[in-house]
């Protein structure tokens, strides 16, 4: 790849132009690399909230060479219709995953015919269809986030055969040489971190429960492996129960209050790996007559309410949110890969460590506290990491986009 | 029954159709002024490829359902069915020709122990089956939590392959229903399904062996379930516990928009085919218009409403 591409690359992105004024002068010394997956939602809060505002750790840290993938052959002129095969919208996240593609859409109005928008509710069986149609419509580019990695894997390597480029986001399928490139944030640095900060919260000892996502989603599967990877190196953390929680604030509840009633105070930390699920449990506890104080650690990022809780009980926690800026984030690199410009084989958005104050740890630092990250009076389903305009309230947020 | 009454039940099943392929109408032609690239060849082909899963477990359930009873496990039969043929074939892709039988033998087993045991505990079809959903997700679970195993290439073409544009699974399908609906209105054994189903007493005092009867209907819903597996599985290429769970429910809908009422003994195949091509083109028009997924859920409850409110209001 010329030098040229990668100036290109860099300088056509949205993110170059909104963003980052502190980090100009590095951009002027080392043109292109600093900026290489920076999330354009950084730029708003750059100047008002403390945070991580750099090149995503993962990128920059990486001991390998960070693949870059040449799309030259995909190159078409616009304006382009843009195929987008959500999985569903059935949680906050996903709802505020949805409004950053709608409303990036918006954005590069200049490029976008038309952006065609299906919903397959979690159902993988009726996400094939959905991207049949969405092939029989003849959209330009596949923007897809795959209900399960397994099952979409065929319909996508299929959509590639036939010559529509796929950019997966936020959940990949098996086979990657079906897709171009997958907008996601690490999984593995998030599961290892928030793994990393309960064990030494606990000083290395004690009895923890795990509840995950959705049972066979890369994502949920992913942060299993790296929170045991952790726990391997920790031989007095005791994981009591692993139960899958699917992302769901009702079940996060049910099931936390049913592991209260087997395991009561014998649960010293909890390993949530969203706030979606943790802030159910977090109820739970509250139900179960927990006062502040007594609440046992526990981790989880994504919406306001569980912020809002662990900061109004004083709950030590770590979060960490599956940026859904990503759905802006895909829609820039599905219009990259568009107009030829190479893009890296995974594009990795940043994320902000957020912990409670006083909660670090030895290797875990909040680059933000709760309060920081979220105010009391956000609605509880924000999604804090949205990249939205200020003010963008899930409920009444209506993004105008070409259909 | 007196000729008379045969033939107004007769006419009354013939509104019911005609409902339904006025419904169909109204959305080709709604379709057609919505989008220009609705009508074309691509889509219809790409539309017909989608209704071999659809369609198999719906006949099932119309078997089911024309006979009185109702089958709630045929999702979990067809996930656990999707986990066995995909990892049996990763082990050994070359014995596709023992799996299939293999598969479909073990559908209609599980149809067949659904039926006996309605038929010997004397239990509701509903609490059964809904408890056989249960046992068997339950195990398929045990065997595999996730997604997994592998088909080979040319299996999974099946699912897409198309003859002369028109897709295979799409001949397939209309071949079965078409036997079906010869089978239901000229064989003894077809009929009496609709007996049992309209009065299972006075079948019963007629000589009908009724447990029998109940017995095979469930039999062909399990065997209809594994047929719907074998394309599933093609489609998707993996094995998946969770893949089948919104089949069941989904599987009644083609039913009764189709005018089978869910009481039993009225009723029959081919208003569950225009009842599935309903679904599956109204579900496949919306993704065309692009309306907000909000939006399809509503229409398609009203739709199912409307259908089934009209079929209802005419036998008053």
């Amino acid at each position: 790849m010329s030098i040229k591409s990668i100036l290109d690359h860099k300088i056509s992105r949205k993110s170059f132009i909104r963003g980052m004024p502190a980090a100009a002068a590095a951009i002027a010394a080392v043109p292109g690399l600093q900026l290489a997956q920076a999330t354009p939602a950084a730029a708003a809060e750059a100047e008002t909230k403390p945070g991580y505002y750099g090149a995503p750790r993962t990128w920059m840290w990486n001991p390998n060479a960070n693949s870059m993938v040449d799309t030259s052959k995909w190159k078409k002129a616009g304006p382009y219709t843009i195929g987008f095969s959500n999985a569903s919208i059935s949680n906050a996240w996903r709802v505020a995953f949805q409004h950053g593609v709608l409303w990036s859409a918006g954005q590069h109005r200049d490029e976008i015919a038309h952006l065609l928008v299906t919903d397959a509710n979690d159902d993988p069986s009726k996400q094939i269809a959905d991207i049949q149609d969405l092939i029989s419509q003849g959209v330009d580019i596949l923007l897809i986030a795959a209900s399960t990695e397994d099952a979409l894997d065929s319909v996508v390597g299929r959509a590639t055969e036939q010559g529509i480029p796929v950019v997966m986001v936020d959940r990949k399928v098996k086979t990657p040489a079906n897709y171009i490139t997958y907008v996601t944030a690490s999984d593995w640095a998030l599961g290892r971190l928030e793994a990393q900060w309960l064990c030494e919260t606990l000083g290395g000892k004690g009895n923890i429960v795990m509840l995950p996502g959705i049972a066979g989603s890369s994502v949920a599967e992913i942060r299993i492996k790296a929170n045991e990877e952790v726990f391997s190196k920790f031989p007095g953390i005791k994981v009591l129960e692993k139960q899958y929680c699917d992302w769901n604030p009702a079940t996060g509840k049910s099931v936390m209050a049913a592991l209260i009633q087997k395991h009561g105070k014998a649960i010293d930390g909890v390993l949530s790996d969203s706030a979606l699920q943790g802030y159910g449990a977090i109820e739970a506890f509250l139900d179960a007559g927990y006062k502040d104080g007594e609440f046992p650690p526990i981790t989880g990022g994504d919406v306001a309410r569980m912020y809002q809780l662990a900061s109004q009980h004083n709950i030590k926690m770590v979060g960490i949110d599956y940026p859904t800026s990503m759905g802006i984030t895909g829609i820039e690199t599905a219009l990259d890969v568009l107009k030829g410009i190479s893009v890296p084989d995974k594009v990795e958005v940043s994320f902000q460590v957020v912990t409670s104050p006083g909660a670090d740890t030895v290797s875990v630092k909040g680059d933000r506290h709760l309060l920081d990250h979220v105010s009391m009076s956000d609605p509880g389903d924000l999604s804090p990491s949205n990249g939205l305009p200020a003010g963008y309230n899930p409920s009444t947020f209506n993004p105008d986009y070409p259909k | 029954m007196s000729a008379i009454a045969m033939e107004i039940r007769r006419n009354r099943l013939v509104m019911s159709y005609l409902i339904v392929a006025m419904l169909l109408v109204v959305l080709v032609v709604a379709g057609g002024f919505l989008s220009d690239r609705f009508l074309t060849w691509r889509n219809v082909g790409n539309l017909f490829q989608q209704l071999i899963v659809l369609g198999m477990v719906s006949l099932g359930q119309t078997f089911v359902v024309l006979m009185g009873g109702i089958d709630l496990a045929i999702g979990s039969l067809v996930s656990a069915l999707t986990v066995f043929l995909a990892n049996f074939l990763e082990w050994r892709p070359d014995l596709v020709w023992l799996a299939l039988p293999l598969a479909l033998v073990a559908a209609t087993a599980v149809g067949a122990l659904n039926g006996l045991l309605t038929v010997v505990l004397r239990v509701h079809s509903l609490i059964v089956t809904l408890g056989m959903s249960s046992i068997i997700f339950g195990a398929t679970l045990m065997y595999r939590k996730e997604p997994g195993g592998s088909v080979p290439r040319a299996f999974a073409d099946v699912a897409y392959a198309k003859i002369a544009g028109i897709p295979v699974s799409a001949i397939i399908l209309v071949a079965i229903f078409a036997l079906a609906g010869l089978w239901l209105q000229r064989t003894r054994s077809g009929r009496s399904i609709y007996f049992v189903g309209g009065d299972r007493e006075a079948a019963r005092l007629n000589g009908l062996p009724v447990d029998r009867i109940v017995v095979l209907a469930y039999a062909l819903s399990g065997l209809c379930a594994g047929i719907a597996a074998i394309f599933l599985t093609a489609r998707t290429g993996v094995g998946d516990p969770r893949i089948g769970v919104a089949l069941t429910l989904q599987s009644v809908t083609p039913v009764v928009v189709g005018g089978t009422i869910l009481a039993g003994g009225r009723g029959g195949v081919l208003g569950t085919f225009l009842g599935v091509l309903l679904v599956t083109m109204l579900n496949n028009l919306l993704n065309f218009v692009n309306v907000s997924s909000y939006y399809q859920w509503v229409i398609q409850g009203l739709i199912i409403i409307i259908a089934v409110g009209i079929h209802t209001s005419r036998r008053r």
